[in-house]
């Protein structure tokens, strides 16, 4: 029974393969889970679809739109014909991808039956009509200049695009191409230039994440480590570290609702109070940026000229004091996060920076569908939140505009001003510089109302062993690992 | 027997409709709306309510119990909201790696606590005794979340003899199967002590020792098949927990199993497969639950009797 059961265990334990040293891997917190660009609703998932499918179009660090498979002119203000580049890439199975393609695909976002998270954002689109192989005809409903900016899906294959079966099997045409999906649970790709194999493979637990790439059974991480380990990990030999900006915008939100907090003195009293630099600098470890628009001042919508609401206590009494509140009538209020382990230190620490000015703030955490439940029905005095992969100007209308207050959009705070509609709505009409300053009037007026105290973009970092050529993305994309080389470092 | 299997079938019928009931109230009392699992915040209205009828959320809730229901009895748990596959085919999936881990674990278990625990009984007091009580302890009291990193430090970073994580190298069930089963080995040993010492006062003992058998065969053949009933009833409590999933383990490990699985669906609020899992860990529970109090009739004559 004894040697049995020895047998059994000697067997269990060496059941598997040794490792593949040729493959880059990629340890990512959660694997991808759905390879269809049309259907892929979080980061993971997009990224990984954006090095499986070419776009019609990708947009620069500035969020302009730039060719990838096509360029486009305007026919008429609610008129656009997508051209599709002679040089675009072929599908896996050597088909060029052709006006057909592209139709398939744009109508399959609009169709309700398919269950896109992506087709709020074309819900403009009146038809798609193929003019020929080559060009696709865009008509909308109403006139918009920066159509073009939204045409970012992944084009999939005109015979794949009724069903949903292209997420566990794609077929795309990007610089990578799917081999398979692997036993733990991650995805195998091949790079189409060399042969390269990259695979994503899922490690949820980020100590666990570190200490492969430690050990060298991980070649890549990015992101979604605390900030104490980048520390650790920059300061060890044999890994690389990228840092690049990012476009995640941290905030904390007030509900304009709320009986105490309609007051703007209440309001910049706290924003004086937050010491954002010390922050940045123990929490993060400098790894943040400072941010006073959800958009950043680099986007070509973005406003540059915002003033910082300084760090100045005695500033934030005085508010106080304006708006009636002393040491005799001490303001409490209460703060809504998440569960998130690192979420909740930064709730302290404003807590505690509040604390010195004479703001009592109660903090409460919860899983994030009640979190979140709570912060869409407007259950809250203050939150905080971040917006990730901001890059169309889109934004403002979503975030601030009146008729955008849930269900309606993300207007959380119930923020109403008729100036800021009325500046959003001419913005979305005009052309596009004239559009950049009109946004850019939304954000000043936006900041100058303090809707939200602005906090930091968080800054995308990748940590590289034997790998060279890897930079994150500005939104955190992946797509450097199209040019990214194996250099062979041994582990440990 | 027969008799009381049919009772036993009735009473595990009667506690898994209570189960699933409970779970499919409990996701649909829960806050958040799978709409926007699938649709995102920015969705259209009617965008929105094509997919409420798609999923079939804007019918009465009597009328989706039901449905429910009639689907379960055809084995079809839903598909996955973000993975889009139905949710038998994910369990499936994940199914072997789980049976792996609980295998190895639970081979550990036994051959971990049953010497050490024969050992510590038979030397009850001295030196072999407070050793094996200082493992229990240790065992029992050190969380996996902890220990799981500490062996990687150790046997995966500093050593280099095992993987850190996965579960397709060579050697990477070593680690998850001692960071599962050593706790579990702890719960095991104490319970075989005791219960060995509990029986040593029995008539029958002393009767077999006056016949002059060894101390041996007194354990193997009097002592050990009696001191085994409570034994078995925790593993096979144990045995359940392990088939359900060690959650925090799997996590630990990257270990692509049910625990990762059920882990992954909660994070994503992927309403099906949490229902899902949460039902076939319900139903693992109460199988094997009900073959431990079967192979306890099986061995003890006494609780035949009173069945």
């Amino acid at each position: 029974m004894v040697r049995l059961a020895v047998i059994c265990l000697y067997l269990s334990l060496v059941a598997c393969k040794p490792p593949d040293t040729d493959i880059l891997v990629f340890a990512v917190a959660n694997a991808p889970s759905v390879l269809d660009p049309r259907l892929a609703g979080d980061a993971v998932s997009e990224r990984t679809n954006a090095l499986l499918y070419d776009r019609l179009v990708t947009l620069d660090e500035q969020g302009r739109a730039q060719p990838q498979m096509a360029t486009w002119r305007a026919l008429g203000n609610d008129h656009y014909r997508l051209s599709l580049l002679p040089s675009r890439a072929p599908f896996w199975n050597g088909r060029l991808p052709d006006a057909q393609d592209v139709a398939a695909t744009y109508r399959s976002l609009l169709d309700p039956t398919l269950g896109s998270p992506h087709g709020g954002a074309l819900a403009n689109i009146r038809t798609v009509a193929v003019v020929n192989d080559g060009d696709v005809d865009f008509l909308l409903k109403k006139p918009d200049p920066s159509f073009v900016s939204r045409l970012t899906v992944g084009i999939v294959p005109a015979q794949a695009a009724t069903g949903r079966d292209l997420g566990r099997h794609p077929i795309g045409s990007g610089p990578f191409a799917f081999v398979g999906w692997r036993d733990d649970g991650g995805v195998l790709l091949r790079r189409r230039s060399d042969g390269q194999q990259v695979a994503m493979v899922p490690v949820a637990d980020p100590t666990m994440r570190t200490l492969k790439l430690l050990r060298g059974e991980a070649h890549l991480l990015q992101n979604d480590l605390p900030s104490e380990l980048y520390g650790y990990l920059a300061g060890t030999s044999g890994l690389t570290l990228e840092e690049g900006p990012g476009t995640t915008f941290a905030y904390i939100g007030f509900n304009l609702d709320d009986a105490v907090l309609s007051s703007r003195d209440v309001r910049a009293a706290i924003a004086h109070a937050i010491d954002r630099d010390a922050i940045i600098r123990y929490l993060f470890g400098g790894r943040a940026h400072k941010a006073e628009s959800v958009l950043r001042p680099q986007h070509w919508a973005g406003a540059s000229d915002l003033l910082a609401y300084r760090y100045d206590p005695q500033r934030a009494r005085d508010h106080l004091r304006r708006a009636g509140y002393d040491e005799q009538h001490p303001l409490t209020l209460s703060y809504k996060t998440s569960t998130d382990p690192f979420r909740l230190r930064i709730a302290h620490v404003l807590q505690s920076q509040l604390a010195a000015v004479g703001i009592d703030l109660k903090v409460s955490s919860y899983e994030w569908g009640t979190f979140f439940g709570d912060i869409k029905a407007g259950r809250f005095q203050m939150y905080s939140l971040a917006w990730v992969g901001v890059n169309t100007p889109d934004i403002l209308r979503y975030a601030f505009h009146s008729e955008s207050v849930p269900p309606g959009g993300a207007n959380r705070g119930r923020y109403r001003s008729g100036e800021v509609d009325a500046l959003i709505e001419r913005a979305e009409r005009a052309d596009p510089a004239q559009a950049a300053q009109l946004y850019a009037a939304v954000q000043q007026r936006v900041h100058d109302d303090l809707v939200y105290v602005p906090l930091w973009y968080e800054s995308n970092i990748a940590v590289a062993r034997g790998l060279e050529g890897y930079v994150p993305g500005h939104d955190g994309n992946y797509r450097a690992l199209a040019n990214t080389r194996m250099t062979h470092v041994q582990s440990n | 027997m027969t008799v009381r299997l049919i009772s036993q079938l009735i009473d595990t019928l009667i506690v898994l409709f209570g189960v699933s009931t409970l779970v499919f109230l409990l996701l649909v009392l829960i806050p958040g709306d799978p709409v926007d699992v699938v649709l995102g915040e920015s969705a259209q209205a009617a965008d929105r309510e094509a997919m409420r009828a798609a999923l079939g959320l804007d019918r009465p809730l009597p009328e989706r119990w039901l449905k429910f229901y009639v689907d379960l009895a055809h084995g079809d748990l839903g598909d996955s909201l973000v993975r889009l596959q139905p949710v038998t085919d994910l369990i499936r999936q994940r199914l072997p790696a789980t049976l792996q881990l609980a295998a190895a674990a639970f081979v550990l278990v036994l051959l971990i606590a049953m010497p050490l625990g024969i050992i510590a009984a038979r030397h009850r007091g001295r030196w072999p005794d407070s050793l094996a009580q200082t493992f229990a302890l240790v065992g029992v009291s050190i969380p996996n979340f902890w220990l799981g990193p500490l062996l990687v430090l150790l046997f995966s970073v500093y050593l280099g003899w095992t993987p850190v994580s996965g579960n397709l190298e060579s050697g990477s069930l070593v680690l998850p199967a001692i960071t599962l089963g050593l706790s579990m080995a702890a719960i095991t040993t104490r319970m075989m002590r005791s219960s060995l010492l509990e029986i040593e006062s029995q008539p029958f003992l002393r009767t077999a020792r006056c016949k002059g058998l060894s101390e041996g065969a007194v354990m193997l053949r009097h002592s050990l098949p009696n001191a085994m009933l409570p034994v078995i009833t925790v593993l096979g409590l144990q045995l359940g927990g392990l088939l359900a999933g060690a959650v925090i383990t799997e996590v630990v490990f990257s270990w692509p199993g049910i625990g990762s699985l059920l882990v992954d669906a909660i994070r994503q609020r992927d309403y099906p497969v949490v229902q899902g899992v949460v039902l076939f860990i319900a139903l693992s529970y109460v199988l094997v639950n009900r073959l431990s109090d079967t192979l306890a009739a099986w061995l003890d004559p006494r609780i035949r009797e009173r069945a």
